[in-house]
């Protein structure tokens, strides 16, 4: 780097006297301006600070310029933009806390005019800065952008293994640990069914397998629930965290997004339909581009793009401009997160810091969403995009009943001016009822168009590169492409007729993409095991976590795409594993050697998460409404959901999956939030789970469980079973699957017998119910419930 | 509230207190391994001159030269177009200068200039420090909020309340330790007191929201119907039958039993010191509970006080949207300074008397100020770029003024002060250099500050 060390002024002077400048120029400079630039602007742009890459202690290094271009046209102050910043009249304002004095400015002012003069000898030269930077050799053998090659599996000796297990195996034999033996029946059918379903086994479940001694009795019932409507229940929300999916908008404006749900219900039918996840998510990037299909089909891939829209957004944003890019940015870092575990977003300001993702590529894919329709508008409050989804004939059918309706207004409305004239009167009165009636009618048979949210190609543009992430800075151009490091293809051949979301979505699924598979792969692991291969779900970059089996994340990547990418190919090799099927009790020597359990010595318990807590609630005290699909948002199109003077949005009174319930941004239904339910605003591949007072509150006291409890207490109550000691195993097989142990049953007994006797003044049938809601409410409370072992 | 108090106060008594002394009977005397409590106290970067944080939000903008920064000029030129160009982005059309409908008068030994709409404030301007060079991104609400309260205008990050308690903890467990009292649902609603992608337990607890009367707000899921002596009896069951099946060693499984016990704690704790009933007549008046006006706002701050008193972190009372003066701007203006006038300045009169106001930061401002050219004949668009805040207590300078405006009140001219700097200096008052508070999320380290903030020395004591 080049240093300019600071000389003290009076030096300064007379090496300035053995330039060209002349004297009284020299003086100028020494006297008004090098001060004043000392003073206030080196300690940012000099030797020790270069904000905003610039530095002003040489001539040259002015001339260079920043990140915004030259800060100095000799000759021409007004085209300079040290003399636009110090004045304060532009987006640039230096000193950014204090102006300047007017005679300093003046002064500098004067200085440019007269050439800027700098007397000193040998100024360094700094080249000014342009360009993309070239990736490192090092960056470019980072194990995430290796393409995936199918390693073999590991032998296992004596035995043919899972390959899973095989690969497993081998890491754990070089610790000295062994994994756990396998979990008891009873056990593994909670662990399967919450895993693939969501819900808890019914005690008929329970039974059944616990008596089915066929050798594929586990497969069997791995084959149900796959096959079960649930599966895309509980597994599509999983995608609708990475997607993050919402019913509103939340941010500044937060409108009702009402057609969201059919994005939502989508991608449940998706996963139900075990659809290919190439196909999956080429119909999310472009399912508005792809070729052929019914007309079913057609809207199903309209649906899809749904994606791109229901990110949260500014709607109030006085910069249009600023609101746009802003709105493309939180669709690249989505893209980014979701399908390539790539943090884009940290290139809209500058290059990547610590992944090769240059500002190049970053604006190389923005042009192409800043191509694609994703607003109808960028007013305040601005309009997100929809479509509608008809077919032709009924959109045809319903505008010429829009038109019918207006002509027979305007006819309306002029009659019935007449009729207030003289020479109106009784039959023009009686026309306009007539006209009136007609109106109602059209009105009534008016055709109804649903919309769905999606995207559409507007035209196709390149955009600049925008320097510290600012629109009002621009750079080079940035021709629409995919990130170098990953497709070192160059600029896209496409022009003004398309966004180039088609390439994108096809470049993305292609087979040998190095992160597609691996990071959907991982996302699935995650979603069985509690963490990922790579813990980073949503990161697989730098400063992501490294893979704890590199390999068995390749050979399962490449599984993947062989298998077509099947998603339930890929939930049943995974489950078929001896390593999913092991206890959750570990050795003490395996916490002690591997205490994050990473190298999967014992099944890792884990809690439920929000929505298998309140499904599971609703479901073992027979209170599930298991209807699929549709909408429960109380709300008109684009109505406010939450706002000053309402309250909080108030339309979880269901009793149907969580996963239908609406999900408001910015007032997440606090059950579910309490549970640690994510952040709908932004991609979330792995939930956290907390331990916090406000959970065992809602056990305690949330009226959920208390209706959850009464209706199991009823429930069990309403059985002819006999005796206490009876009631109380119908209890626990609906909530745990089991009998109560002898022990367990003395101490309720115990229980009921005090419960039952207290208020001796309330009827013994209140007491009665009271005291057995309590017994439920402890079960369902106990960790036994609460944690999938 | 200490343990015996928490004793002396709840019916329940000892039963649940014993809950983990019975769950570990079984297993000897062993202590469980216990789970890294992530609201421990922790200690800052360097000596704080706070320990914990009142903010008392205005939502929709108070404007700046109606209130605190008096122009003269302003008034000279009622009518005159502006005689330099507004900012490239606004919010709404507006026209020429409009003189303040209130007049001003100075107070104290500091001599502060304060609007008519502020008498009892104005009685307190020798303990404020008043920025009134605060600058914005943004000059829409949504955006401003977000901006004021997580430091970004245009993403979901954490709020400055949530970095403050992750930066360190809380001092009392028995209550959360960031609290926002009556918060607004709109312009982000939770947003602006959410963790983002800091751990839940950073977030802040709501007591209602704004359309809740401060005199009915709980945390959620306080109260049940449950009557406490059934509700001591399944506890007791729930203890009993975990005994069977948990081992002490389960460090996992015990440490959600006892979050069962802080949470019967909580139920006790956080009604008590919400109950103001404890509170003397005297106390009531100061802050103007019991008159219409002002018992919205009173409680609101008086719960503060309580709050701050426990030990709680960080407590937010929001004067809901009612600040947005477009037009009605003489009459909405007296009625809204009105309602919380009394009430802050019962809050300050109060935390000093009790010697908490010295290491107690109250902060007191809005989203952003208002335009001093007209919008409409009786209103003012929305102003980023100019405008006050104030802040007393937590060691900043007492009967201070800091920066200013143009002669106008239109920009921040002089020292400066963007809300960055303000989160900054915040957290520096707190003990915590803002460039050493980071969370690493989604590939990279943030900060309440991102990028910006320099620390304002000139405000410190």
């Amino acid at each position: 780097m080049v240093r300019t060390v600071l000389v003290p002024l009076a030096l300064l002077a007379t090496v300035g006297s053995a330039t060209a400048v002349p004297p009284d120029a020299a003086a100028h400079f020494e006297k008004a301006v090098r001060p004043v630039l000392v003073e206030k602007c080196l300690s940012c742009h000099g030797p020790e600070k270069q904000k905003g890459g610039l530095r002003l202690d040489s001539r040259a290094a002015l001339l260079a310029g920043g990140d915004r271009g030259s800060a100095l046209v000799p000759g021409k102050p007004e085209e300079s933009l040290l003399l636009h910043a110090l004045a304060h009249d532009g987006e640039l304002k230096m000193p950014p806390r204090n102006k300047l004095p007017a005679a300093d400015i003046a002064a500098i002012r004067d200085w440019i005019r007269a050439g800027a003069p700098w007397p000193e000898a040998g100024s360094p030269t700094v080249a000014p800065r342009s360009g993309e930077r070239s990736l490192t050799a090092e960056e470019k053998a980072f194990w995430a952008f290796q393409p995936v090659r199918k390693p073999a599996v590991p032998a296992t000796p004596g035995r043919t293994a899972h390959p899973i297990d095989a690969f497993l195996a081998a890491r754990l034999a070089t610790e000295g640990l062994t994994p756990a033996p396998p979990a008891d029946r009873r056990t593994l059918l909670r662990r399967i069914t919450f895993d693939l379903i969501g819900l808890p086994p019914t005690p008929e479940e329970f039974d059944a397998f616990l008596k089915d001694t066929s050798p594929d009795a586990y497969e069997k019932v791995v084959d149900r629930l796959l096959a079960s409507p649930h599966y895309g229940e509980k597994w599509g929300r999983r995608w609708l965290d990475v997607a993050r999916y919402a019913d509103s908008n939340g941010m500044d404006e937060n409108l009702a997004y009402v057609n969201a749900w059919r994005y939502r219900d989508y991608v449940i039918r998706s996963f139900n339909a075990d659809k290919p996840y190439d196909q999956f998510v080429r119909e999310q990037i472009a399912g508005d581009l792809l070729p052929g299909g019914t007309d079913a089909e057609r809207v199903e891939r309209l649906t899809a793009t749904g994606f791109l829209v229901i990110g949260p957004k500014m709607l109030a944003e006085d910069d249009p401009v600023k609101m746009r890019m802003d709105i493309i940015d939180e669709q690249l870092d989505t893209i980014g997160q979701t399908f390539l575990g790539l943090t884009l977003g940290c290139a809209r300001c500058h290059d990547h810091k610590f992944d090769p993702i240059t500002m190049q590529d970053y604006y190389g894919l923005a042009g192409i969403f800043y191509s694609t329709k994703t607003m109808r508008n960028y007013t305040v409050v601005a309009e997100w995009h929809e479509r509608p989804i008809a077919p032709p004939e009924v959109l045809a059918a319903a505008e010429q009943n829009r038109l019918a309706i207006s002509t027979a207004q305007s006819v309306a409305t002029s009659v019935e001016k007449t009729v207030h004239t003289a020479v109106g009167g009784v039959g023009a009165s009686a026309l306009a009822l007539q006209q009136r009636a007609r109106i109602a009618a059209l009105q009534k048979s008016q055709p109804v168009v649903e919309h769905v949210m999606a995207v559409e190609d507007g035209t196709g543009e390149n955009l600049k590169v925008h320097l510290r992430g600012n629109h009002l800075t621009l750079g080079d151009v940035a021709p629409r492409r995919f990130p170098k490091i990953l497709a070192d293809t160059g600029p896209l051949p496409i022009g003004a007729d398309r966004s180039g979301r088609r390439e994108l979505a096809e470049w993305l699924t292609r087979p040998d993409h190095p992160l597609t598979a691996r990071v959907m792969v991982n996302r699935v692991w995650a979603g069985h095991f509690g963490t990922g291969l790579v813990r980073s779900t949503d990161n697989f970059g730098k400063l992501g976590e490294r893979p704890s089996h590199p390999e068995l994340l390749d050979w399962l990547a490449a599984e993947f795409v062989a298998n077509g990418w099947s998603l339930k190919r890929l939930h049943r090799l995974i489950v078929t594993s001896a390593a999913y099927r092991m206890s959750s009790r570990p050795d003490p020597a395996a916490v002690e050697i591997d205490p994050d359990n990473r190298l999967l010595a014992y099944f890792p318990r884990r809690r439920l998460d929000a929505e298998e807590l309140r499904d599971g609630l609703l479901a073992v005290s027979g209170l599930l409404d298991r209807t699929a699909g549709g909408s429960l948002l109380k709300a008109k199109p684009r109505q406010y959901v939450t706002g000053t003077a309402n309250s909080n949005y108030e339309g979880y009174q269901h009793l149907r999956r969580s996963v239908y319930l609406p999900v408001i941004r910015s007032a997440v239904y606090d059950v579910l939030h309490t549970f640690d339910f994510p952040d709908p605003s932004v991609p979330n591949g792995q939930r956290t789970t907390t331990t916090i007072p406000t959970q065992a509150l809602f056990l305690l006291n949330g009226e959920l469980v208390d209706q959850a409890a009464t209706a199991l207490a009823q429930a069990v109550l309403e059985q002819p079973a006999g005796d206490d000691s009876a009631h109380i195993r119908l209890a626990y097989r609906r909530v745990h699957g089991r009998d109560p142990t002898p022990a367990e049953q003395n101490k309720v007994l115990a229980y009921l017998k005090v419960a039952v006797a207290t208020d001796a003044t309330l009827p013994a049938s209140e007491r009665q119910l009271r005291a057995w809601r309590g017994l439920c409410r402890v079960l369902l409370a106990s960790n036994e419930f609460v944690f999938v072992e | 509230m200490n343990r015996r108090q928490l004793l002396q106060s709840t019916a329940l008594g000892f039963g649940w207190l014993a809950f983990t002394d019975l769950l570990l009977a079984t297993h000897g005397a062993d202590t469980p391994p216990a789970a890294p409590d992530p609201l421990a106290p922790k200690p800052p970067h360097f000596p704080a001159r706070a320990k914990r944080v009142i903010f008392l939000f205005m939502h929709g903008g108070p404007s700046q030269v109606d209130t605190f920064d008096y122009k003269p000029k302003l008034t000279q030129d009622d009518g005159k177009p502006l005689p330099f160009p507004k900012p490239r982005v606004v919010s709404s059309a507006t026209g020429n200068l409009l003189r303040s409908p209130f007049s001003f008068r100075q107070y104290g030994q500091s001599g502060a200039w304060v609007s008519e709409l502020f008498p009892h404030i104005g009685g307190c301007v020798d303990d404020l420090c008043f920025i009134k060079s605060m600058h914005g991104s943004n000059s829409r609400h949504g955006g401003a909020l977000l901006e004021l309260h997580t430091g970004s205008d245009t993403f979901v990050r954490p709020s400055m309340g949530s970095w403050i308690t992750y930066g360190l903890g809380t001092e009392n467990r028995d209550l959360p330790g960031f609290v926002t009292i009556c918060p607004t649902l709109t312009h982000g609603g939770a947003n602006n007191y959410s963790s983002a992608f800091l751990p839940a337990v950073y977030q802040a607890t709501p007591l209602g929201n704004a359309a809740t009367p401060a005199s009915r707000v709980t945390i959620p899921f306080v109260k049940g119907t449950t009557p406490p002596s059934q509700q001591r009896l399944e506890l007791d069951l729930l203890a009993e039958l975990e005994r069977e099946r948990t081992t002490a060693a389960d460090s996992v499984a015990t440490s959600r039993l006892q979050s069962f016990e802080m949470a019967f704690r909580m139920q006790n704790a956080a009604p008590a010191v919400q109950d103001l009933s404890k509170e003397t007549a005297e106390t009531h008046k100061l802050y103007g509970i019991g008159e219409p006006v002002t018992d919205n706002f009173g409680r609101q701050c008086l719960m503060a006080r309580r709050f701050a008193e426990a030990g709680v972190r960080f407590v937010q009372c929001t004067h809901s949207y009612k600040w947005d003066q477009h037009d009605n701007l003489k009459k909405d203006h007296t009625t809204n300074a009105r309602e919380v006038d009394k009430p802050i300045a019962g809050l300050l009169t109060d935390l000093k008397r009790r010697g908490l106001l010295a290491d107690t930061l109250v902060i007191w401002g809005g989203e952003f100020g208002r335009t001093p050219v007209a919008q409409g004949k009786d209103g003012r668009d929305h102003n980023p770029h100019g405008f006050t805040m104030f802040l007393a207590g937590g060691g900043v300078k007492a009967g201070y003024s800091h920066g200013a405006t143009d002669e106008y009140g239109y920009y921040a001219v002089e020292k400066k002060v963007h809300i960055h700097d303000l989160h900054a200096t915040i957290l520096h008052l707190l003990g915590l250099d803002h460039t050493r508070l980071t969370f690493r999320h989604a590939g990279r380290d943030f900060r309440l500050t991102d990028v910006h903030g320099e620390v304002v020395h000139d405000l410190f004591a």
